[in-house]
Formats: C-alpha cells, sequence, structure tokens
C-alpha cells in the first residue's frame, strides 16, 4: 500500500519548502540591499564608462599633438641649421677678404722695403714713406679680427651640435605618442564592450597617426657628458677583446 | 681615392648635423639618405660611395637592418659602417657589433669623437 508513502513525502516537501521560506525570509533583505546598491552603482559605472569613452576619445588629439610639436621643431631646427649655414658662408668670405687683405699687405710690405733701400734715409721722400708705411701697418689687428671670427665660426658650429637635441627629443616624444597609441587600443577595446554606439562610433573616427614600425628609442637622453660613449667604448673593447681571444682559441683547439 | 661617405637618418637635422661635421673634418664628398632602404638603393646607384654613417631607428629599414643587408653582400661586406644613434646599452651595442658595424657613437656626438671612429675604421682598414 502506496498513501502513507505518499503522505510521507508530501510531509517531506512541505518541510523543505518551509525551509525554503525561512532561507527566503533571511536572504530577501540581502537581495533588498544588493539591488539597492545595484540602483546606486549602475549611474556610477555608466559614468565611469562615459568618462572612459570621452577620454579615449580624447587621447588621439593628444597624440596628434605631440606629433605636431616633433614636426614644428624639426621645422624650427631646419630654419635655425639654415641661418647658421648662411653665417657660417658669411664669415668664410669675410675671411677669405681677409686672407686677399693679408696677401697685398704683404706684397706693399715688399714693395716698402724695396723702396725703403732705393731713398736716401736723410731724404724728405724717405720720411714720407716711412709715415705711409707705418700708417699702413695693421698692427696684428686683422690677425685679431680673423681669429675672432674664428671664434664665432666654432659658436655657430657649437650651436649646430646642440640642435641634436632634435633628433633626440623627437624620440622620446615618439616614445610617449606611442605609449598613448597603446593605452587608447586597450581603452577603445574596453569601451568596444559598452553598448554604447555613440561613444563607440566617436571612437571609430578618431584616429591616431602612428606608423605601425616603431622607429624610435624610448631611453633617447641628451647627456653631453661623455659617459654614454665611454661606456660604449668600454663594451666595444670588451667584445673586440672577446673576439680576439675566441680567434686565439680556435688556433689552439 | 677619397673617401665618399653615405649618410643614413632619417631626421634632416641629424643628417644636416653629420654633413656639417664632415666638412668641418674635410670631408666634402656625400650623398645622403633617409631610411636603410633608401640608402641601399643609393649604393646601387653610386658605386664610389666607401663609407657609411648611419643611425639606428629608421622607418622602413633600420640601420641594423642596412648592416646586416650590406655585411650579406659579398661585394660590399667590408664597406665601412660607423652607427650613430641614441641607443647607448650594452645589449644594443652588442647587438651592432654582431652585425658587424665598423664602430659605434652615441648621440649626441661631439666632432672630435665622429673624427676618432672615423679615423678608427680608416686606420684598421
Amino acid at each position: 500500500m502506496q498513501p502513507p508513502t505518499n503522505m510521507s513525502q508530501i510531509f517531506d516537501k512541505l518541510n523543505d519548502l518551509k525551509e525554503i521560506f525561512k532561507f527566503g525570509e533571511k536572504i530577501v533583505p540581502i537581495i533588498q540591499s544588493i539591488i539597492s546598491f545595484m540602483k546606486e552603482v549602475v549611474p556610477l559605472l555608466e559614468s565611469i564608462n562615459t568618462s572612459i569613452a570621452d577620454s579615449t576619445s580624447q587621447i588621439p588629439k593628444a597624440a596628434n599633438q605631440i606629433n605636431n610639436v616633433t614636426s614644428a621643431t624639426e621645422l624650427a631646427t631646419t630654419e635655425i641649421l639654415d641661418l647658421v649655414d648662411d653665417i657660417s658662408n658669411e664669415l668664410i668670405s669675410i675671411d677669405n677678404y681677409f686672407k686677399n687683405h693679408l696677401e697685398k699687405y704683404s706684397k706693399k710690405k715688399d714693395l716698402y722695403a724695396k723702396l725703403f733701400e732705393r731713398i736716401s734715409p736723410e731724404s724728405e721722400e724717405y720720411k714720407l714713406l716711412k709715415e705711409m708705411n707705418e700708417l699702413e701697418d695693421n698692427d696684428g689687428s686683422i690677425e685679431d679680427i680673423k681669429s675672432r671670427l674664428q671664434k664665432v665660426n666654432d659658436d655657430t658650429y657649437k650651436i649646430t651640435l646642440s640642435l641634436q637635441v632634435q633628433d633626440i627629443t623627437a624620440q622620446q616624444l615618439a616614445a610617449v605618442t606611442h605609449l598613448i597609441q597603446q593605452v587608447h587600443g586597450r581603452l577603445a577595446s574596453l569601451v568596444d564592450d559598452i553598448e554604447h554606439a555613440e561613444i563607440k562610433d566617436t571612437i571609430v573616427d578618431q584616429h591616431i597617426v602612428v606608423d605601425e614600425k616603431v622607429h624610435f628609442d624610448a631611453n633617447a637622453r641628451y647627456d653631453t657628458s661623455g659617459d654614454r660613449q665611454k661606456a660604449a667604448d668600454t663594451v666595444i673593447d670588451d667584445q673586440k677583446r672577446k673576439a680576439s681571444q675566441e680567434e686565439i682559441d680556435k688556433l689552439f683547439s | 681615392m677619397g673617401l665618399k661617405f653615405l649618410v643614413v637618418d632619417d631626421s634632416v637635422t641629424m643628417r644636416r648635423i653629420v654633413v656639417n661635421s664632415l666638412k668641418n673634418l674635410g670631408y666634402n664628398d656625400y650623398v645622403e639618405a633617409n631610411d636603410g632602404s633608401d640608402a641601399l638603393a643609393k649604393l646601387n646607384a653610386d658605386s664610389s660611395v666607401n663609407f657609411v654613417i648611419t643611425d639606428w631607428n629608421m622607418p622602413v629599414m633600420s640601420g641594423l637592418e642596412l648592416t646586416q643587408a650590406i655585411r650579406t653582400d659579398s661585394s660590399r661586406n667590408t664597406l665601412p659602417i660607423l652607427m650613430v644613434t641614441t641607443r647607448g646599452v650594452k645589449e644594443d651595442i652588442v647587438q651592432a657589433l654582431q652585425a658587424r658595424v665598423n664602430n659605434y657613437v652615441v648621440k649626441p656626438f661631439t666632432p672630435q669623437i665622429l673624427k676618432e671612429k672615423i679615423d678608427q675604421i680608416l686606420a684598421n682598414l
């Protein structure tokens, strides 16, 4: 006879149901807290998403501005180099002028010497000639001007060398742009997961102009101490010694 | 035969600085290239080039790739190559030497260093 078993099963089920209700009584407040928490948090999350999307859409502008800075500094550097070249060319032509002048002066001196030999030291002509000779004497002033010109020339060359800073900063800026590009890519993929068509469209529309291939040195530094060259020379010497030793070892193996 | 330099750098500024330095050292014969690929084209077009000064970081083809390309060409595997780059870490220098550059200059360079390195290369030819 089955009915007692069925009744017992029904009571079991009722007990289970009772336990579920008891559990429900306990869990409902928690669920209510979760729901109220969600109500508060969802707008916050949406706001965060919008912020991320906004920031992401601003990144290409920043990257492009950096690229513009590099182009502008390269243009300005080229203009400076043009001016420095002009100054150097002017200095060369002034130097040539003085060279010619000194050659003429030397010839004049020879002529004066010849004239002095031919005229009596007691004569009036001799005195006049001596006076003229003294007036034409440059007292080393041309040599002085020439050495000053050389100094100006050396300084303009130093300006040229200092402009290496443009290449170094361009590489540093390229490294920053590359970093920005990577951040942009990650943020864009994050935003891509959010169902926010409007924002997505904005981000897709914006594009960072950076070459695919990395061609910069993120560690580039404008260090004029010479320490980096010394360190490089040490590595080169070590490598050469190592290579020589290997050759010797090969000979005796 | 006099020296004819091939100056390879993607930066117009750097090319001009290297060229000015060469002129100051009395070397007036040179051609310029803006990357490794351009440099190879210039080398193919001008057989009188007998000294290469190259940057490392360049688009299209780097200075290291250019060095490797030159060294794998039997007609040019002894062509002097001076690497002039901002890369100053040991691993980079070793890599460049393994690619068989003849010498290595770290930017920013001084004219004395450039002269010293060119002279060293010429003395060892």
